[in-house]
């Protein structure tokens, strides 16, 4: 199999089924997203009244402290980097206030991938804070059920544990490798290699009390 | 009397079936003397290659990145290879993430205080309180949800080897597109030059954004074993501080008296850390007046800014920073996504004394991408400073085609005067900086004329990738008269089509099949050789088994034999 069609297999993993990656925008180019950057850091994409084409009013307004930092690791062994909360559960159509507070010294990101690419470019909303700094950022999310990836995109924070999901409604089930939510996809034996030889050792035991109990009755 | 006639059969078949080139050669020439030789059989013809779909050797510059242009007021010279770094990323590096517009800071995609430029201590007209910030980057590491490598760079055509690198503080994803999980075009191997001028007071803060503990350590450049504070600044963990933990940040201080060409990296667990990647050149420029400098340079290579100092003697500047990568060492990453499962593989179970590198790279690239990047451009009569290092774990042989250079400058310290000699070979050991001047003067020494001129490690593991060649840190001195408006080079000889294939570098395609199809492809089958050997292994179980049954026979036999006998 080839390595892109390995990897697009894995994105399902990722992001919601529906509507995923069908245009595959290169969105290096700031210029499509709104945003500014300051010393405390940045947030891209905010929206704080326009609605999605599903949704008639904003059903409710919902604001949420998330912490980052190491020490939100430190209850999830093999972890390194994690969130006071890995998990957001919110209703349909609602307006949600990010507050995201880095306690670390260097840059975290809250980064919400999945969103409709005629309201946020690239589909995402994405918060970033320096080092000891908090940033606010709004969005709005749309009417569907949804499970939407939530990560930090530093180069192997998602895979050290800053990875979780933002549940509307019902959500359409949970993402694999969710801190505290959901099981890791590849998941290491964490047994010694010479286990095999304890399994090779029943093996044969059984083999032979099987031939034994055969033969006795 | 049945068992007698099979094993008979399978005499048969196996003296049949014996192809005749594995009969004993007394056998063979008794033969020969009796028949002559065999019949002609034709060998079996070539297989057809595979097609190949080859990758676009010199990808499209939209945006006019290689042009020369003015940008915060800053003249950025023009890059002539295909791929060329981003112009605003380079004019922030030169007026200070601090002093331009925020339109130029969200086109170079740096964090605000990326690299912070302060006051003119010394009133000449350039700032000298300089700020850097660093981070630390994985690439091709593993991940537990997603298969293959996360945040994708390639080396050459398909080779992904894990690596981490310091890397300028930008803002945003550390990929470049979500769904294609590449690495973002100014992430990527090797860890930026880093320029500053004798004399500045330099900060350079390490932000550990990496899952391991780091420090960071400047080989060469003049710095205090403590800082002001008192506080350990030689990024030794062994000898005078604790490592930078994950999440956390640690500056160092430096303000040096002497200039020249020194080097940067990690030093904790150094065989590893070095090795994966964390290092770079690292450059104390002599002090001048108005001499803004272009404080990183990603990616080495070009110096699209270059300083008032090197502009006094030379007409270009380029960077060029070789290392070479162990695979058994950088694939570690890759097989597991547990820390602790991944510090143990790389920290206990490797060991760098039974190693050996396998891949050799230039400016964070092996041939064919070091032609889309890492020629060096230049024009009739123009003299090039090149600035060496060779980071890598074995020593390169240095080797220029068509050009004799002359080193001036050993580990950032000027050799004597006389004893400058025009050579084409010159030697790096570990570590090793070397300033060159290269002159494209046509005098039949230093230049034998305009041309596209290899110049590569001369040790022949460095000229492949993985031992499949041309790959390696093969690139080329290139006359400007012979690249052509896209920035590719107007070679004149085999098709470039194949390197240019991830298959090449796998190994599944014949070296020349480009230029001579057919001739030396890979072999077909001989299907009577096949009939032949399946002939000897049905024989062969044939006679096992009758000889194991005749064991089994007799030794029930003594037995039935025995029994009888006690009753
Ligand atoms: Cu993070
Ligand atoms: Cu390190």
């Amino acid at each position: 199999m080839n390595p892109r069609a390995l990897f697009a297999a894995g994105l399902m993993l990722l992001l919601p089924m529906k509507g995923s990656g069908q245009d595959g925008v290169d969105h290096s180019k700031h210029s499509a997203h709104q945003m500014t950057v300051d010393p405390a850091g940045v947030v891209m994409n905010q929206n704080h009244d326009t609605l999605p084409r599903d949704c008639t009013e904003i059903s409710r307004d919902y604001e949420f402290t998330i912490h980052a930092g190491r020490k939100y690791a430190a209850d999830f062994p093999g972890m390194i980097y994690g969130m006071s909360q890995h998990e957001v559960r919110v209703q349909p159509c609602s307006r949600i206030t990010i507050t995201f507070v880095n306690e670390d010294s260097v840059r975290h990101q809250w980064m919400v991938h999945g969103l409709p690419k005629y309201l946020y470019p690239a589909g995402m909303f994405h918060i970033e804070a320096s080092g000891g700094h908090s940033k606010t950022g709004t969005f709005i999310v749309p009417g569907d059920d949804r499970s939407y990836l939530v990560h930090c995109d530093m180069a192997q924070h998602m895979e050290k544990g800053m990875r979780g999901q933002l549940v509307v409604g019902n959500g359409s089930g949970d993402l694999w490798g969710v801190a505290g939510v959901s099981d890791d996809f590849y998941r290491y034996s964490y047994l010694p290699w010479h286990t095999s030889l304890l399994a090779a050792l029943v093996l044969v035991f059984a083999f032979l009390a099987t031939l034994w109990l055969a033969k006795k009755w | 009397m049945s068992r007698r006639w099979l094993f008979v059969l399978a005499l048969l078949i196996a003296l049949l079936s014996c192809p005749p080139q594995w009969y004993p050669m007394p056998i063979r020439l008794k033969l020969t003397e009796w028949f002559g030789a065999a019949g002609f059989r034709g060998l079996p013809p070539s297989v057809e290659a595979m097609a190949t779909e080859p990758e676009v050797f010199c990808p499209p510059d939209p945006e006019g990145w290689r042009d020369r242009q003015l940008i915060e007021d800053v003249d950025i010279a023009a890059s002539a290879p295909c791929v060329a770094d981003n112009p605003y990323t380079v004019a922030t590096f030169v007026r200070g993430s601090n002093n331009v517009s925020q339109a130029t800071l969200l086109k170079s995609g740096l964090a605000a205080d990326a690299v912070e430029k302060g006051r003119d201590l010394d009133g000449d007209g350039d700032p000298d309180e300089i700020h850097i910030r660093l981070e630390v980057a994985e690439l091709n590491g593993g991940s537990a949800v997603v298969p293959g490598p996360v945040t994708r760079y390639e080396i050459a055509p398909g080779i992904r080897p894990g690596l981490w690198v310091f890397a300028p503080k930008f803002v945003g994803m550390a990929v470049e597109n979500f769904e294609s999980n590449r690495a973002r075009r100014s992430l990527r191997l090797p860890s930026p030059a880093i320029r500053i001028e004798q004399g500045d007071t330099v900060r350079i803060t390490l932000e550990n954004t990496h899952y391991m503990p780091h420090t960071l350590h400047l080989h060469g450049a003049d710095h205090g074993f403590v800082d002001v504070s008192g506080e350990g600044n030689d990024g030794v963990p062994i000898t005078s501080e604790m490592p930078v933990m994950p999440g956390d940040s640690r500056s160092y201080e430096l303000s040096p008296r002497h200039a020249g060409t020194m080097f940067y990296h990690c030093h904790v667990q150094p065989h590893v850390h070095v090795m994966m990647g964390l290092q770079g050149l690292f450059i104390v420029e002599e002090n001048r007046p108005d001499n803004w400098l272009q404080t990183m340079n990603i990616g080495a290579g070009l110096v699209r800014v270059p300083s008032r100092s090197l502009r006094e003697s030379f007409d270009r500047e380029y960077d060029l920073h070789y290392l070479d990568l162990d695979k058994e060492l950088s694939e570690r990453i890759q097989l597991h996504n547990d820390p602790r499962l991944i510090t143990r593989s790389m920290h206990r179970d490797y060991d760098i004394t039974d190693s050996a590198p396998d891949y050799f790279t230039l400016n964070g690239r092996s041939f064919p991408y070091t032609f889309r990047e890492s020629l060096l451009v230049g024009e009739d009569d123009e003299r090039i400073r090149l600035r060496v290092v060779n980071g890598g774990a074995k020593g390169i042989a240095l080797h220029t085609h068509g050009h004799k250079f002359t080193a001036t400058h050993r580990d950032g310290v000027a050799l004597p005067e006389d004893t400058l000699a025009p050579q084409d070979v010159i030697w790096l050991a570990t570590s090793q900086r070397v300033d060159l001047a290269l002159e494209l003067k046509n005098d039949g020494l230093h230049s034998y004329g305009p041309g596209i001129w290899p110049f590569h490690d001369h040790q022949y593991n460095g000229i492949t990738s993985d031992g499949i060649g041309p790959g390696g840190n093969i690139s080329a001195i290139v006359y400007a008269q012979y690249m052509d408006e896209a920035g590719w080079p107007q070679t004149r000889g085999v098709s470039f089509d194949r390197y240019f294939t991830e298959a090449f570098y796998r190994k599944e395609i014949p070296v020349w099949e480009s230029y001579a199809p057919g001739l030396f492809s890979d072999t077909g089958h001989d299907l009577l050789m096949l009939l032949r050997v399946l002939g000897l292994a049905l024989a062969g179980g044939i006679m096992a088994a009758l000889g194991v049954g005749a064991l089994i026979r007799r030794s029930r036999g003594r037995k039935l034999n025995h029994n009888q006998g006690q009753s």
